[in-house]
């Protein structure tokens, strides 16, 4: 055993290497940095860790063209600023807004179908995607998102911006009967949730957890509790078709996009 | 302590006969599941109206199963039989082995109850519900904490480098698992991240490549250092380029989950990281399937008689494929064009079925001789498998990486008007007849599982019958 | 027992052995190997300067990275505007001058008109042949066409460009209610049957029941609210007995009604994705489809 004692590579590795504890405490420090480094920082940055439509936002700030600040609640609403000032009034161009009851009830339905396993909600800085699917995506327009949904395949089109695209009833029977509207379509027959009815205590349950979220909760001035007590009725009767229309109809034109303005900067 | 090979040491090999089973067979279903999917993109009427069997909900199902069921067996099979080999003792509880057996074949059950039914988190390879998540944390720390300890009471000065591939994974894992599964319920079935938009989709994408890189990659390679230098009976090439692979993946791998994120609405900053450190793996890779292929150079002749070794040599190959293949894709103006695609699809299998299938498929049918004590049924038949599992994932990945391809460029042709050339469904028919051959490869990579099934079972029961009544082996 | 290994190839193994004789040899690393972890490492750094690689929010902003030599500072949103010079190369000439032309002038500018019908391909089929099929030849499915055929002569409201522009600029929602209560079961079936025959003013309850007040006395239709003409036999939902029978029982977008008949098109300006030109773009390719009217003289009812 001549060579036994002999280290072939350095000293502080013989050491882990006959040290289970040293081996344990320093595998665990060296799979630490990386992720430290691309995560943490994500929750303090401006431009990614707005908080809320309550105005709490936290520097974020984009330029219009001549240089000045484009108000953050031009890209989040806020219905203390905004002329509009409950879910029900919101239009398109008002802001980043969270989702209504009915939406909400859609989005379950959307992630426990895996529509997001074909559909991408992230739409890349590229001129076909401008061209195809509309004006880049911002994170803001994600920052209700609990469960993102940005997806990483196309087998289907991006829906980042579908809202609006198509009428309620084209979306019902293409959802329907995906092949009767669209024949070269691959995706599943979705004539179910036509008959399924939908889950108001659950969606009710869910708005109220979307309040409680440490990160990015949806303002209690918004979802305050009279628009919770409201939420049951809202949903009432509808199918999860209707929920899931809602949702699809509900994405894209929250902000009001000007040509040649840098959102991403 | 170099001397242990003095006094045979009995090994609690029975847990390790379960898992080596049950990674069998869960080989054979997972690629199934695959095919099925795979076949509903093709021939959409396979969706049958039946909502639990439709593509969104069938593909996660494929996805845990091969990982969870296939893979995550493998590697306790493997890392049990290795830990307790490699430190000349037995598990420092067996009890709390066959608690990880039951408990991770649980969590297995309740994913093919769950997954079909919708129950879902919305998170690639993390749909599992909440309940789920924190049985699958137990489990898993039930599996580290037996590893340590039993490297802890090892009987051998040194930890061999498989166990630090394999602690790496566990910690590791444990991170992603706990950091990425933190979700408040609405109810038993339902939950939603606490994270949201930009900082979830990084954790999420921080979990996702770092399932592929410390437990399809990482966990894999603990087996390739083991079952590699057994299998062709030579020492591993160069002790130092083991160690060196294990500290820079170690340390690198963990920087790449922004590469998942490239021009999506995070910061310029985050995909730049991912890209760089991305094209700085390929060199620590490379070393690693170099030291896997070099520990055979001399023995290159055994490959002509000795058929697992195919299995874990042609493994080496894929590996230093696709971990050039990624990197590639990592590349800024390449995943502009790849991302979205079915690209991506092809390098996931490209190291799915080529990399961690193969190098399973070889460590299996070692450990199944050495368990049983046996000879293999019929080792032409391991022959077979080889044959068809490697046309089978060739013919998979080649189909995916040339409709990949050609969907990145429909998306983004411009004719000479300066307007877009196809339109999105026009995409969506060209690939029918990649989505035929992919299923087609997938079905014959398959074949290959049910070979080896049959084989195994063929070769345990003769084992069986040899041996008569007594089923542990002195030495396993 | 170690260092027998060596016998196999004249190399040195560390001296551990693990599990009876599992060794590592003391190779080094192969040069190009150690060469190529030490550029990696190098090529890390380089990139993270040039690119913006550090999380670290300077003034409200990022840290660019010092760029390419050459090329700048680099961003995504940069890179788009870049690539997009190329492809305005080619159609920035036609989107400049079309840009605050109408619909109408751009028909007439030659080409222009060429560029649209050339080029309009996916604008179309991407967003409205969904609904109106490719080449605007209808979609159908079992019940009925969808949307109104866009290559025939036939408009509901009107096909001069302008009013094709409206339509998609504002989107369309025709008007209809339900008859199932105000109608007898045989009275919609005389209704039925002479709208059946391209002649509906062939029995009285045409204009008794107040079908002329949408449809017009001659039952021609009137395009300011886009109701059908109903004398022509060209059936924008369905020209059976049933199927009438149906539009008539149920009427067409009538919110009370679970069965109506629906008819949206959505409007194209309001879902953002779509610019101006992009509109007047569709409203010319569409006009094009051969289907297009003269502009003047307007008409009105009839
Ligand atoms: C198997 C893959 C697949 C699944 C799963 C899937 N889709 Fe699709 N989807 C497609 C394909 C392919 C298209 C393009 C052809 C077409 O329009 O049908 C499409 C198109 C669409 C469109 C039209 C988009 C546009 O802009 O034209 C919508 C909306 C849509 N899907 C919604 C959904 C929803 C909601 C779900 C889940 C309930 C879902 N999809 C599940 C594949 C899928
Ligand atoms: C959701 C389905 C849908 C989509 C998408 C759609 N349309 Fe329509 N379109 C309709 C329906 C339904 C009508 C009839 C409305 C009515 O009856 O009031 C219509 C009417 C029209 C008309 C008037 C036809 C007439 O007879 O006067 C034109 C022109 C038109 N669409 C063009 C387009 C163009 C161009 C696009 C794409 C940008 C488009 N449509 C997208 C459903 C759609
Ligand atoms: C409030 C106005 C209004 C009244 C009153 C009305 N209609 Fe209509 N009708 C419409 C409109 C608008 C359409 C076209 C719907 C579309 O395509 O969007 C239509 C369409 C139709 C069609 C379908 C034509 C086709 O091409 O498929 C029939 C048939 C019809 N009407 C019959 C009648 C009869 C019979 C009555 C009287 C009992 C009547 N309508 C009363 C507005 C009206
Ligand atoms: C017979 C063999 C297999 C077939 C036919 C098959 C088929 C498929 C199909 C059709 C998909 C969906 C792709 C899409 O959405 O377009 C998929 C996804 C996936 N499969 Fe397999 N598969 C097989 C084996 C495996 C194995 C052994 C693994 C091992 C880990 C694996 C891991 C995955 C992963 C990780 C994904 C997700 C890929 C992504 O999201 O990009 N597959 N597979
Ligand atoms: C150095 C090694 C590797 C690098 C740099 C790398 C890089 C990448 C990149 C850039 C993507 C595409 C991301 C996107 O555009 O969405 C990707 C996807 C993926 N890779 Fe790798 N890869 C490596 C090795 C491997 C190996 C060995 C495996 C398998 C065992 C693997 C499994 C996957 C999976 C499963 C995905 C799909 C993720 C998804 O669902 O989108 N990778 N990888
Ligand atoms: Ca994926
Ligand atoms: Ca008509
Ligand atoms: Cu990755």
């Amino acid at each position: 055993m001549s060579d036994h004692d002999h280290i072939y590579s350095t000293k502080l590795q013989d050491k882990i290497e006959r040290n289970t504890l040293l081996m344990f405490i320093l595998t665990a420090l060296t799979v630490a940095v990386g992720g430290i480094v691309e995560i943490v920082p994500l929750f303090y940055l401006p431009n990614t860790a707005m908080s809320g439509g309550d105005g709490t936002y936290n520097n974020t700030q984009h330029k219009d063209l001549q240089g000045n600040a484009i108000p953050m609640d031009k890209i989040i609403w806020n219905p203390a600023t905004s002329q509009h000032k409950t879910l029900a009034e919101w239009q398109p161009g008002d802001g980043v807004r969270p989702y209504t009851a009915l939406e909400t009830a859609g989005r379950y339905v959307f992630i426990r179908e895996g529509c997001f396993l074909c559909h991408s909600q992230m739409i890349r800085p590229f001129r076909d995607e401008k061209d195809r699917y509309g004006h880049y995506s911002i994170a803001e327009e994600s920052m209700y998102d609990h469960t993102y949904q940005w997806g990483s395949k196309r087998t289907g089109p991006d829906l980042a911006r579908v809202g609006g695209k198509y009428s309620d009833e084209w979306h019902r029977r293409h959802l329907k009967y995906p092949r009767e509207v669209v024949p070269e379509s691959v995706m599943p027959n979705y004539f179910f949730l036509d008959k399924a009815a939908v889950n108001a205590e659950q969606t009710v349950k869910t708005m109220q957890v979307m309040t409680r979220m440490p990160f990015n909760p949806v303002p209690k001035s918004i979802y305050s509790d009279a628009y919770i007590a409201g939420a049951k009725a809202q949903v009432d009767g509808k199918t999860e078709m209707d929920a899931v229309i809602a949702y699809l109809q509900s994405m894209g034109n929250h902000v009001k996009f000007q040509e040649g303005v840098n959102y991403r900067d | 302590m170099e001397a242990t090979q003095a006094t045979p040491v009995k090994y609690d090999m029975d847990v390790v006969r379960w898992f080596t089973i049950a990674a069998i067979v869960y080989a054979v279903v997972g690629t199934l599941i695959g095919v099925y999917v795979a076949s509903e993109l093709a021939w959409p009427f396979l969706n049958f109206d039946i909502p639990e069997i439709t593509f969104g909900r069938l593909r996660p199902l494929h996805t845990n199963a091969v990982i969870f069921a296939f893979g995550g067996c493998t590697l306790m099979a493997t890392g049990f039989y290795i830990v307790q080999r490699t430190c000349s003792t037995k598990l420092w509880s067996n009890s709390l082995a066959w608690f990880t057996f039951v408990g991770w074949n649980l969590i297995i059950v309740c994913a093919v109850i769950t997954l079909p039914l919708g129950l879902s988190q919305g998170k690639e390879y993390a749909e599992l519900p909440w309940w789920v998540d924190i049985m699958i944390a137990v489990v898993w720390l039930s599996y580290g904490l037996n590893y340590f300890m039993t490297i802890g009471i090892r009987k051998t000065s040194h930890i061999y480098v498989s166990n630090f591939f394999t602690a790496g994974m566990i910690v590791m894992i444990t991170y992603l698992h706990v950091v990425n599964s933190m979700a408040i319920p609405v109810d038993w079935a339902t939950s939603y991240s606490i994270y949201s938009g930009v900082q979830d989709a990084m954790i999420q994408w921080w979990w996702g490549h770092n399932a592929v890189g410390f437990y399809l990659t990482g966990g894999f390679l603990g087996i390739m250092y083991y079952f590699i230098p057994k299998q062709s009976g030579r020492p591993v090439f160069s002790y130092r380029l083991s160690v060196l692979h294990f500290w820079t993946l170690t340390f690198g791998y963990v920087w790449l989950g922004a590469h998942h994120l490239q021009y999506t609405a995070l910061p310029d900053w985050t995909g730049s990281l991912g890209a760089a450190v991305s094209l700085a793996m390929i060199i620590p890779s490379w070393g690693g399937a170099m030291n896997g292929m070099m520990t055979l150079s001399g023995a290159w002749d055994k490959l002509r008689t000795d058929y697992i070794l195919r299995f874990l040599v042609t493994a080496m190959a894929f590996y230093a494929m696709s971990t050039f293949d990624g990197p590639v894709m990592a590349i800024k103006s390449v995943n502009a064009l790849s991302h979205y695609t079915d690209w991506t699809v092809g390098h996931v299998h490209a190291g799915a079925l080529g990399w961690m299938s193969m190098i399973s498929f070889g460590a299996l049918y070692h450990m199944v001789k050495k368990l049983w004590n046996t000879e293999m049924y019929s080792d032409k038949l391991v022959n077979v498998h080889f044959w068809v599992a490697l046309i089978g994932a060739t013919t998979y990945v080649v189909a995916m990486w040339v409709s990949g391809i050609m969907q990145g460029l429909m998306w983004r042709d411009y004719d000479e008007y300066g307007t877009l050339t196809y339109t999105f469904v026009e995409s969506v028919s060209a690939m029918h007849p990649y989505y035929v051959m992919r299923a087609v490869g997938g079905a014959i990579f398959n074949l290959g599982a049910w070979i080896m099934l049959f084989n195994v079972v063929m070769t345990v029961r003769q084992a069986g019958a040899v041996r008569g009544t007594s089923p542990v082996a002195a030495r396993a | 027992m170690s260092d027998n290994r060596n016998a196999d190839s004249g190399e040195t193994t560390t001296g551990h052995v693990w599990d009876d004789d599992l060794a590592d040899y003391t190779n080094q690393p192969p040069r190009w190997w150690m060469i190529g972890l030490t550029a990696s490492a190098i090529w890390v750094v380089v990139y993270f300067l040039m690119y913006p690689a550090i999380p670290i929010a300077t003034s409200g902003t990022f840290t660019k990275g010092i760029g390419v030599p050459g090329t700048g500072q680099w961003t995504a949103v940069k890179e788009m505007e870049a690539d997009m010079k190329d492809v305005d190369d080619v159609r920035g000439k036609f989107e400049k001058r079309l840009k605050d032309m109408a619909p109408a002038a751009i028909l007439a500018d030659k080409e222009l008109s060429e560029y649209v019908s050339r080029s309009g391909k996916v604008l179309f089929s991407d967003n409205c042949a969904a609904c109106h099929g490719q080449n605007g030849i209808g979609t159908t499915d079992k019940q009925g066409l969808f949307a109104p055929i866009l290559n025939d002569d036939d408009w509901l409201y009107g096909g001069t460009i302008e009013q094709i522009f409206e339509s998609i600029a504002n989107g369309r929602q025709g008007m209809m209610m339900a008859h199932k209560t105000s109608l007898s079961a045989q009275e919609i079936d005389a209704l039925a049957s002479a709208v059946a025959q391209g002649n509906p003013t062939s029995t009285p309850l045409f204009t008794e029941k107040g079908c002329v007040a949408c449809h017009g006395a001659n039952g021609k239709g009137m395009q300011a609210m886009g109701s059908a003409n109903l004398a022509d036999k060209v059936w924008r939902f369905s020209g059976t007995p049933e199927g009438i029978k149906y539009t008539i029982t149920h009427g067409v977008n009538d919110a009370g009604d679970k069965e109506t008949r629906n008819a949206v098109m959505p409007n194209f300006s309001a879902a953002g994705k779509l610019s101006q030109s992009d509109i007047k773009k569709l409203a010319v390719y569409v006009f094009k489809f051969g289907g297009g009217k003269a502009s003047d003289p307007a008409p009105a009812a009839n």
